[in-house]
């Protein structure tokens, strides 16, 4: 198991159940730790751990505002998984497309004869 | 005339080793099934970006052997080989698959067809036989994230992304 390369890859940063709910958490908005833990009933040092192997991969951004420490989303960071996926669809698409048509091709040949 | 029904493919990932893809096809089940499993049909489609079929035998037998070979742009062979375990024309062929480019890498892909009203629909599974071989989907080592979730996260920060696709990609075989 490659477990360090979980603070430099978005895939790995994701790959953890209890990170998912702390950015799900931060899609309404930026959130100070105390209300991560509320909202997650989480405790506060598991909260912090997964913040920072989040803000690592640049996932959450942190900024202080007087002694609280505000963590909010960086979803544009997502953006490998989601041209992963796009590409995964686009090439079975392209491939069952190149079908159809041949399937197509095949009925009307079927047709004329 | 029917609209096509291009880039209609459904893919979902129902647990950590599956991978399950749904299409329909406006053709009968016979005619469908005949195109999924004779060679000169397969050569015509075979290939994701429509590269050259190199190599196409299949044996569709219980215990007979296919092998399929592609040439990507940049002379990249992709070599997809397997041994079919159950044969049901025109509804079902379940088949091991091993990709070259993955060594050690086993999955079990079935392939069921089902027709209604003229429409056939194709269901695709692929069941790597631990999570390490569908990981293996990603190009990443010791990832354990499951494709559903990630699938929901990205459809809640949909908004804030934009398509796009650079770099390597996926094996689709």
């Amino acid at each position: 198991m490659a477990r360090s390369s979980t603070t430099s890859d978005v895939f790995n940063a994701i790959g953890d159940a209890r990170r998912r709910e702390v950015l799900d958490a931060l899609i309404e908005g930026e959130k100070a730790v105390g209300e991560i833990v509320r909202d997650l009933s989480m405790s506060q040092p598991q909260v912090s751990k997964h913040l920072r192997v989040l803000s690592e991969v640049g996932l959450v951004r942190r900024r202080a505002e007087g002694r609280r420490r505000l963590y909010r989303l960086e979803p544009a960071r997502l953006r490998p998984l989601h041209e992963w996926l796009a590409k995964y669809e686009q090439a079975w698409n392209d491939r069952l497309d190149r079908m159809d048509d041949y399937l197509q091709e095949l009925q009307q040949q079927g047709e004329r004869q | 005339m029917t609209p096509n029904r291009h880039g209609s493919a459904v893919i979902e990932f129902p647990n950590d080793l599956e991978i399950v893809l749904t299409r329909e096809f406006d053709a009968p089940i016979e005619l469908v099934f005949d195109v999924l499993t004779k060679p000169e049909h397969v050569r015509k489609w075979f290939a994701p970006y429509g590269e050259e079929v190199k190599v196409c035998s299949i044996d569709l037998r219980v215990g007979g052997d296919y092998h399929i070979v592609f040439m990507t742009d940049d002379g990249t062979e992709c070599s997809f080989r397997g041994t079919y375990l159950e044969v049901e024309p025109p509804t079902r062929t379940v088949q091991t698959w091993l990709f070259d480019g993955w060594p050690g890498v086993e999955a079990v892909e079935s392939t069921e067809l089902h027709e209604a009203r003229g429409v056939t629909k194709l269901t695709h599974r692929l069941a790597f036989r631990d999570k390490a071989g569908r990981d293996h989907m990603y190009k990443t080592d010791g990832l354990d994230a499951s494709y559903d979730n990630v699938e929901d996260l990205l459809r809640s920060l949909h908004q804030a992304l934009s398509p796009g696709a650079q770099g390597e990609g996926p094996a689709i075989g």
